[in-house]
């Protein structure tokens, strides 16, 4: 089994005191105790009022007593794993361990050989899925495109078969409600031979999001019941818009994420303690002038930062972001965005990480960002590995044998060690600047985009069994036959 | 039993380990095999590869650097045996490189050296603050083909144009040419002070002198 690229940072970026995240948490007990939240749904309601104590008031506007989300916080698991197609261990989300993945259903995409802009079809999934497991650092891949091209109740299933003929890696699905949903798990049951070893190493995370301010849609709670009861992850996470949805100030916008959160997490806990999942929240900012929700502006970075590190308060794993650009091309202002937000992530210790290769405010996706990503990605992982600091590493041995005046080249002690040491790009310029001439110039951009013509190429994707494959499209076949 | 023992003496040419380089060149000496033979079925079938994996990239430079030298150790055992046969080694050619006078950076002069006797070529490295005399002296001593000098300070680059006017006044220019680098150099630089080439890193330096011999 390879070596998952677990967390040694002794030191995190952190912008809140212990004081300020009880202060948070206090303030987010205060939302779900004192002001409620909407929750059209009666098993839901019924879970909560009978295993809470929660007051039911009009228009279904529940509250919860605080000891309960104590109590829901006791069972949540602290680390999560996930395991690949095959069954392989692929992340252990949670501490500060930092994994990376792709975004869902952007509208539009840079078609992979034209370079041109247009909406997005099914057979983009299928693509970005094959450039992904092509991607040492993409751990995980969500469905990068929505599929114009499918039927609105049968596209986030359509999505699902594309993206497990494609790649082995983990994936974190969409789903339009439970019924596409349990299709999902059916066949990830059928990949591991059940439903209980499916709970044991889980294949697919589930993406739900609670509706800023305060409420929480009757399907969505269809979905975490569902999770709940067969061990599905799932990542409860809100995205409020600061000064629209939410509060304006970073710690405003916070405290209602967290409330937001932690309420779905008591009914989660409380249906199946124990159940897997994970909280964050899209922090996202409405560009006042433009009138434009960010993906990557200072106050972003700080609320995200900020949300980030409750979560690791709480002990609970978290759902993050990284490679995104607000550009409209991969261009030098994408590839700025996608390593400052990559690199805080790592800095954050955040666990589950996507959006890779968004653009244009999560409308429109790229194969060259999600290179160029993967090439950050790879970068900083390097970069904090850390510093082993031993006897051998010391290196006192060959600095006396080399001595005063003389070089390191021909000493066994670089040679033992250059290989292990040296990171190497494969797409960042090592070239003077007669090679670079000579190779056409190329910034960035283009090596991304030769580097994923290679990919597309020659790297083959580990293809599903006949049989396998059978089962799948005929349980896919079935729901979308049936119609809606 | 001797295709073993080539093969063995590549291999620690590849692996870059001198002293057993050394001592295989002795062992095929004792075994009765002709030097040259062991040289060119040997040895240079590792410096061959080696050169190859790093062009390729998948060679380190200290791999590289590494290489040369169990080339170089085998070399200095082989080369008696060679000179009372009274064949000559098949070389690229006799190279003489230093750092100028006044300067005392050599890792980059180094990494040239190890490259140029990676690629096949015979080099004397002379080492760095070398005085122009030393550097004639060396040439006409070696019959070298090619001198290389490496100047990193613009405040020693003249001595580089000093030590071409001293070869021309020993009478030696036409017979060895000469090569100039160092981060402050440029082409200009070379075409003024009459250098008969100029290379901004260590890989070009080869192309470069593999041509302004008309070799390899």
């Amino acid at each position: 089994m390879k070596d998952l690229p677990t967390s040694v940072l002794n030191s995190r970026l952190t912008l809140l005191s212990d004081e300020k995240c009880q202060m948070i948490y206090d303030a987010a007990l205060t939302i779900i105790a004192e002001i409620g939240m909407t929750l059209p749904h009666a098993k839901a309601r019924d879970i909560l009022v009978n295993g809470a104590g929660a007051t039911v008031a009009a228009n279904d506007v529940v509250k919860i007593p605080r000891d309960a989300v104590a109590a829901a916080r006791d069972t949540i698991p602290e680390m999560i794993h996930v395991y690949d197609r095959n069954g392989e261990l692929a992340m252990q989300l949670g501490g500060y361990n930092s994994f990376f993945g792709t975004g869902s259903d952007l509208m539009s995409i840079y078609d992979f050989e034209t370079r041109e802009r247009r909406q997005s079809v099914l057979a983009d999934i299928g693509r970005m899925a094959h450039l992904c497991d092509g991607l040492p650092n993409i751990d995980f891949i969500m469905s990068a495109a929505h599929p114009h091209d499918v039927a609105a109740y049968a596209s986030y299933l359509e999505s699902f078969r594309a993206m497990v003929s494609h790649t082995t890696k983990p994936m974190v699905m969409t789903a339009a409600g439970v019924d596409d949903l349990e299709v999902m798990w059916k066949i990830a049951c059928e990949l591991r031979g059940g439903a209980e070893e499916l709970r044991a190493k889980p294949y697919f995370i589930q993406y739900g999001e609670p509706v800023s301010p305060l409420q929480h849609a009757p399907e969505v709670l269809d979905k975490l019941l569902f999770c709940a009861d067969w061990g599905i992850p799932l990542i409860y996470s809100p995205a409020p818009i600061a000064g629209a949805t939410a509060p304006i100030t970073h710690a405003g916008h916070i405290v209602q994420a967290v409330a937001e959160s932690l309420f779905g997490v008591v009914i989660h806990q409380l249906r199946k303690p124990g159940s897997p999942l994970l909280t964050g929240m899209g922090p996202v900012k409405l560009d006042m002038n433009t009138v434009q929700a960010l993906y990557n502006s200072a106050e972003y970075y700080t609320t995200y930062l900020g949300i980030t590190e409750m979560a690791k308060w709480m002990d609970i794993p978290n759902w993050g972001y990284a490679g995104t650009s607000d550009s409209q091309c991969v261009d030098a202002n994408a590839g700025l965005d996608i390593a400052e937000l990559t690199l805080l992530s790592m800095q954050a210790g955040s666990n589950l990480n996507h959006d890779i290769g968004y653009l244009d405010f999560g409308l429109t996706g790229a194969g060259e960002s999600v290179v160029i990503t993967d090439e950050v990605i790879s970068l900083n992982r390097r970069t904090l590995e850390g510093i082993e600091v031993n006897e051998e590493t010391l290196g006192l041995e060959t600095i006396a044998q080399v001595g005063q005046g003389g070089d390191f080249l021909g000493a066994k002690h670089t040679k033992r060690h250059v290989r292990a040491l040296q990171w190497r790009p494969t797409i960042l310029n090592r070239n003077t600047q007669k090679n670079w001439e000579a190779d056409g110039s190329p910034d960035l951009t283009e090596k991304a985009h030769r580097k994923l013509t290679d990919i597309m190429a020659s790297h083959k994707p580990e293809p599903l069994s006949a049989e396998m494959k059978a089962k799948i499209d005929s349980m896919v076949d079935a729901f979308v036959a049936a119609g809606k | 039993m001797s295709d073993e023992l080539y093969a063995q003496m590549k291999q620690t040419v590849i692996d870059g380990e001198a002293e057993e380089a050394a001592a295989l060149a002795q062992q095929g000496l004792d075994a009765g095999l002709p030097p040259g033979e062991i040289l060119d079925k040997g040895f240079v079938k590792g410096i061959e590869e080696v050169g190859d994996l790093f062009g390729k990239g998948e060679f380190f430079l200290p791999e590289l650097v590494q290489g040369a030298e169990a080339m170089k150790a085998a070399v200095a055992v082989l080369q008696p045996a060679i000179d009372a046969a009274g064949g000559a080694r098949r070389t690229l050619g006799v190279a003489v490189a230093g750092t100028v006078a006044g300067d005392i950076h050599e890792i980059g002069k180094t990494i040239v050296c190890s490259m140029l006797s990676a690629a096949g070529f015979t080099v004397s490295d002379v080492g760095c603050d070398v005085p122009v005399e030393s550097f004639v002296q060396k040439v006409k001593e070696t019959h070298a083909d090619l001198l290389l000098l490496s100047a990193l300070l613009t405040t020693t680059m003249p001595n580089q144009q000093k030590t071409i006017e001293a070869l021309k006044a020993a009478g030696l220019r036409d017979s060895v040419k000469v090569m100039i680098g160092g981060a402050p150099t440029t082409r200009a630089w070379a075409d003024e002070i009459g250098a008969d080439g100029y290379a901004e890193d260590a890989i070009e330096a080869v192309v470069t002198a593999k041509s302004i011999l008309g070799v390899g």
